[in-house]
Order: structure tokens, then C-alpha cells, then sequence
């Protein structure tokens, strides 16, 4: 699941010359969870008018290839024309309290808003590539699509050093493809958020109708489509007939399952009925006293 | 807890704001009337919603799935204006698993301040405003909710929610968040310590009466959601010859969980409602013994006074001196009457697993037969 759609990312392996002996794999694509993501348009949209970007840390996990960014939080920092500070003190002592709570995650790189990676980035990307070290920092450049022209989106790079004589501010920021990650089961909490007017009490049985009426909206839809080929107002595309074939094609195996399993559930719905039932009484006759 | 300071702190802070509109009277008398829904320092206008930020959700549902096995907790942090507590934020806490009990509170404590200091330095809200516990199939009774709950009523603004997550409904593909504060009836005994019968028949407190509901919403901020609406926004596949099925990707495809036919866990759910079923015996069980015992001590107690007056009757009748009066609850210790708090919240759990029982195995019915009827086409 790209983040974004034309993702140009390509991973081109640079070795730096000045490593030598065994060098650290580096990470050739990066995941970032929900709630990672949202906490920097949090803070993007707590900044102070004279912020230009923000910064923070990402923590997460990394195997061989692949980083895994599960949650961030903001870090102070001031920017000018001749300096940039990031507050150390700051970012330590959040990252002593998060691993407090999340002890399995480290910091793997830092994110910053706006996508124009300057001399300043590369800085920063330094001083961050001195936490994770051995392995590389990864940065997260997240667009919050409020300039024009720009959409929203995010891209993550890993830098490489440049010049014969390396020199901590000029780098190569090298893009790696990045893509949105969550539990199947937090899914449900997405679709919360998507939902035009989002309400939190909703029965199952609610969720269940509003996701059958969207089944019955897109058959209606294919119905619509190839009827109107049927009819020879649009030619039929091969590929889409062949695909609709394979998936209406397959119908549920009868066997006696189904009303072995029709009467576990209803067996179940009452016995759920009469547990309810009886610990209202209970809880009724606690309130009353032998007279 | 750390908290009752943050909210001591607010409310002295709280009256700066109201003297600037009217710097040339420094009476306090008038707060003008188009800020008095605005400016709300004791915390007079009453609760009506609770409004939980995008990030809380996804924060809350990435806290509470990676600590399945434990229960996980943190706190809320936001402001209440005009009636609707507005949850902006929250952080995790961490677990409390050894009982090591002075030391882990202090060090809570020491995280929850250095926290909260944290996130005020990047103009986060650091605000307590209660706190969230994840729960699964339907049951948060249980006595340390009440406990932290109870403490933060008293000490908080607003007394403060507590939000419940439910993580196997949230995995049937139903995100479910619900805010809830002690009822009125409840902190009286409470604070009184009063769960005898007596106790619990005047206040009128049965399991449903413990926590009243309050109406929760959700909402996405402007940036948040036209991010989540780019993200949602399929994307059409730049190869002609792509397959049908992967033509158009989106970073978050609808999903159709909902739909799975399959047993949903209700095995495990039955073997909840029947262990929730025999705690609630055992209880139960306790408390009869007691309540016995405290019958054979009482009847002891009155036959030896019975005993002793018919004695001093027979003394009196033949000339001799009264014997005196012995204070008999030093010769028998009666036992106090057992609290049925433990009981109670034990039902309400009964009742909270066979409800979400009752729910799974409702959609599923509807889903085989739209099974069956898809099948017999």
C-alpha cells in the first residue's frame, strides 16, 4: 500500500568509501503506522507561527531490509539563517520515557514536514545517524499538502555521504518507497475516522448493514456494466469479464454444516438471552432484604 | 496520581484570560455574557459529550493491540468547553505488573509528571482529563477501573472519564469507543465504603448503575482528514495489462471484515461467560459464609444476654446485687457485613460477556443466512 501514488523511489545501493570492514545493511523500505503519521500532523498543526517546519523522532523497529516506523514525538528545534539547534536534552528524555512504555522500539531516523531537504536536513540527519548508529537513519519528509501546487504525502529517504572528503553537511538523501502499515484490526478504527459523520455507538449489526449495502451498491453497478455490453453500448473489456467470471464463479459448497451450524447459534443467542436475564434478577434480589 | 495538581494548576490559571476583556474594572463580578458559556471556572456546566481526536483513536488502538495479553491504560489529556470534553491527546502508562507497590506508584507518578512537562514544551495539551482502559468482549469491571476512576472523580475537573476500548469488537471490524463516569449514587457509597445490602439497597445500585454512559464523538480535524481522504483515494494502476484485481491500489482499501462468516470467537466468549459465571459463585459463596457466620455470632451474642438478665432477674428476686451489664462486643466479635461490591461488579461482568455473546452471535445469524442465500442462487 503506497502512500503515494507515483512513487518515483528507487533504491540504489552507494556504499561509502570511507566505511570499510563489514558495512551495515541499509534499509530498502520503510512502513509507518497510523498513528506515527497523525502524530506529526498533530504536531505540524501545534506549531509556533515562527516555525517554518517541525521535526521529531521516529521510533519503531527495523529488520534486514525493512523499517518499521510505529510511533513519533515532536522535538524542539529553531532554525535561522546562519544556525539550526535541535534540543538533545529534549529528545533524550522523551525517548528514556517512551521506551518506558514501548521497550522493544528504538529510534530508527527523525521526519520533518515540508519536502525540501536543505543543508539543515542533512545536519540533523547527522546527528541522527549518532543514535541509531551502527545502523542508518531514515528520514521521513511528510507533506501536509498545505502548499499549493504540492499534494499530500510522505517520502523516506537514507542519506548517503558525498564528496571525496565527507563533510557532515552534504549529503545525498536517496529515496526508499514508503508505504502506509497497520493491523488488520485496527482497520476498523480507520474506517471511524473515514467515515463522513463518525459516530462510536454503533451496533454490530449497524456496521453489518452499512457494509452489505455497499456489497449491493457495487453489484448493482456490475450489473449495470454488463447489461450495458450485453446491449452493445460499451465494448466489454476481456480482462474484467474473465475476473468477474472467477469471482461470481465461486458458489458455497452445500453441505449439512449449515443447519448444524443455524442451530449453534441460535442455541447460543438464547443462552446469551437467559444469562442476561438471570444476572438482572440476581442483581435485583441483592437489593432486597429477608422481612 | 499526578493529577490533581495539573488540574489545580488550570483552574488558578484560568482566571488571567477573564480580566483581559475588562482590564479597566478589576471587579470579578463580570464576566461578559457571550464568554460565560467559554469561561467556565468551577466547572458548572455539566457534561453532555465527550469528543476524542483521530490521534487518540489510532493512539488508544495501537497501545491497546500490542499489549493484547496485558491490559493497557494511559491518560487523556484536553479541555472542556461549553459542555463537550474535547480529548486532544493521550499518552500510554506503563504497566504496573510487579506488585511492587510504593515504589511502581512513585515511579508512575515520576513518568506521568516529566510526561506532561514534555508535551507542554511543544504546545501540547497537558491537561488530565481521565483516562483510557482496553477491554475485551465487553468487560471493564473490574475493581481497579472503578478505584482509578473513583480517585480521579474527586480530584479532577469534571471528575474526568475514563474511555473504554473493546479489542475484539474493534477486530470484528466494529471500532468501539465508549466514555463513562461514576454515577452520583455509586461515589456516595463509595466514599463512604458502604457495600453492605443495606448500603446497596439505599442507594438503589445494581451493576447497571455503577457507570453512566456518556455520548461520544469523534472527530477528525480538517488537515487530519483531507490527509486520510488522500490516502483512501484509489489510485489507477499506469499498466494497461494489469489484472482487475490490483488496477487501482489505495494506501487504505476498503475493507469487508465485517463480512467474514466463521465462528468469531464465540468459543471463547462462552468460556468467559461460564468462568465470569463461576467467579460470580465462588463470591457469592463467600459472602453466604459470611453472612452465616455473622448470624451464628449474632444469636450467640443475644442468648448470652438473655442469659444474663435472666440471671440478674433471679439475683434481683432473691436480694443480691445486680451483676453488671457486660458490653458484649468485646466478649463477641461480630464480624462486619461483607462488601457485595466485588459480587456486583462480578455480575456486571457476566452480564458484559453475554451481551457482546448475544451481539456476535446476532450478526452472525444474519450472515449465514445471506450466506445461504447467496449460495442458492
Amino acid at each position: 500500500m503506497p502512500v503515494r501514488s507515483s512513487s518515483s523511489a528507487a533504491y540504489i545501493q552507494n556504499i561509502s568509501p570511507t566505511s570499510n570492514g563489514a558495512p551495515s545493511t541499509r534499509p530498502t523500505s520503510l512502513t509507518i503506522h497510523p498513528s506515527a503519521l497523525f502524530s506529526i500532523l498533530d504536531h505540524y498543526l501545534r506549531r509556533t507561527d515562527a516555525q517554518h517546519r517541525v521535526i521529531g523522532t521516529l521510533l519503531g523497529t527495523r529488520t534486514d531490509s525493512t523499517v518499521d516506523v510505529k510511533s513519533a514525538f515532536a522535538v524542539l528545534h529553531s532554525e535561522t539563517d546562519e544556525q539550526v539547534a535541535v534540543d538533545m536534552d529534549y529528545h533524550r528524555a522523551m525517548y528514556d520515557l517512551s521506551t518506558r512504555v514501548r521497550p522493544n522500539e528504538t529510534i530508527v531516523g527523525w521526519y520533518s514536514t515540508g519536502s525540501d531537504l536543505n543543508t539543515y536536513s542533512a545536519l540533523i540527519q547527522n546527528f541522527y545517524s549518532q543514535e541509531t548508529a551502527p545502523n542508518q537513519a531514515v528520514h521521513v519528509a511528510l507533506d501536509t499538502g498545505m502548499e499549493e501546487g504540492k499534494g499530500a504525502g510522505v517520502k523516506a529517504y537514507v542519506s548517503s555521504p558525498v564528496g571525496i572528503f565527507p563533510k557532515p553537511e552534504n549529503c545525498v538523501f536517496v529515496p526508499i518507497p514508503c508505504e502506509l502499515r497497520f493491523h488488520e484490526a485496527e482497520r476498523s478504527g480507520l474506517d471511524l475516522l473515514l467515515s463522513p459523520n463518525p459516530s462510536s455507538n454503533q451496533t454490530d449489526l449497524d456496521v453489518l448493514a452499512s457494509s452489505l449495502t455497499d456489497v449491493q451498491n457495487m453489484l448493482n453497478r456490475v450489473l449495470a456494466y454488463v447489461q450495458s455490453v450485453l446491449r452493445g453500448e460499451v465494448v466489454g473489456d476481456k480482462a474484467v469479464g474473465r475476473y468477474l467470471m472467477d469471482v461470481l464463479g465461486t458458489g458455497v459448497e452445500e453441505d449439512g454444516g449449515w443447519t448444524a451450524g443455524l442451530q449453534d447459534t441460535l442455541m447460543v443467542t438464547y443462552l446469551a438471552n437467559l444469562v442476561r436475564s438471570q444476572a438482572e434478577v440476581s442483581a435485583r434480589l441483592a437489593l432486597t432484604t429477608a422481612v | 496520581m499526578a493529577a490533581p495538581s495539573m488540574a489545580a494548576a488550570l483552574a488558578a490559571s484560568l482566571p488571567a484570560p477573564q480580566a483581559a476583556p475588562t482590564p479597566a474594572a478589576p471587579t470579578y463580578e463580570a464576566i461578559p455574557a457571550s464568554m460565560s458559556k467559554a469561561i467556565d471556572i468551577e466547572a458548572e456546566i455539566p457534561l453532555t459529550c465527550v469528543q476524542l481526536d483521530g490521534i487518540v483513536i489510532t493512539k488508544i488502538l495501537k497501545h491497546s493491540r500490542e499489549a493484547f495479553s496485558t491490559t493497557a491504560h494511559g491518560l487523556l489529556l484536553g479541555l472542556d468547553l461549553d459542555g463537550i470534553l474535547e480529548v486532544s491527546n493521550s499518552f500510554a502508562l506503563p504497566n504496573h505488573n510487579n506488585d511492587d507497590d510504593e515504589k511502581a506508584t512513585k515511579s508512575i507518578a515520576r513518568y506521568q509528571q516529566s510526561m506532561l512537562r514534555s508535551l507542554k514544551e511543544v504546545q501540547g495539551d497537558d491537561n488530565v482529563v481521565g483516562f483510557y482502559q482496553a477491554t475485551s468482549l465487553g468487560a471493564f469491571f473490574n475493581q481497579t477501573l472503578i478505584d482509578t476512576q473513583a480517585i480521579h472523580q474527586d480530584r479532577l475537573r469534571h471528575g474526568g472519564v475514563v474511555i473504554v476500548h473493546d479489542i475484539s469488537q474493534t477486530a470484528r471490524g466494529n471500532a468501539s469507543f465508549r466514555a463513562f463516569k461514576l454515577t452520583p449514587a455509586f461515589m456516595d457509597a463509595y466514599r463512604r465504603a458502604n457495600f453492605s445490602t443495606a448500603g446497596l439497597i439505599s442507594h438503589r445500585l445494581t451493576f447497571a448503575s455503577i457507570l453512566e454512559e456518556i455520548p461520544l464523538r469523534v472527530r477528525t480535524n480538517a488537515l487530519l482528514s483531507s490527509y486520510l481522504n488522500t490516502l483512501a483515494t484509489p489510485s489507477t494502476s499506469t499498466f494497461s495489462g494489469a489484472h482487475p484485481g490490483v488496477a487501482t491500489t489505495s494506501a487504505v482499501p476498503p475493507s469487508y471484515s465485517v463480512l467474514d462468516i466463521g465462528d468469531m470467537g464465540l468459543t471463547k466468549n462462552l468460556e468467559q461467560v461460564a468462568e465470569a459465571i463461576d467467579n460470580y459463585r465462588t463470591e457469592e459463596g463467600n459472602v453466604a459464609y459470611l453472612s452465616r457466620q455473622i448470624a451464628r455470632e449474632k444469636l450467640r451474642a443475644e442468648t448470652y444476654v438473655a442469659k444474663r438478665k435472666e440471671e440478674n432477674a433471679r439475683r434481683v428476686a432473691q436480694g443480691l446485687n445486680a451483676l453488671p451489664e457486660e458490653d458484649i462486643s468485646r466478649l463477641f466479635r461480630i464480624p462486619p457485613e461483607p462488601s457485595r461490591l466485588e459480587s456486583m461488579l462480578l455480575l456486571g461482568q457476566v452480564d458484559a460477556y453475554a451481551k457482546s455473546l448475544e451481539s456476535s452471535a446476532g450478526t452472525g445469524l444474519v450472515k449465514m443466512y445471506a450466506a445461504k442465500a447467496s449460495s442458492g442462487v
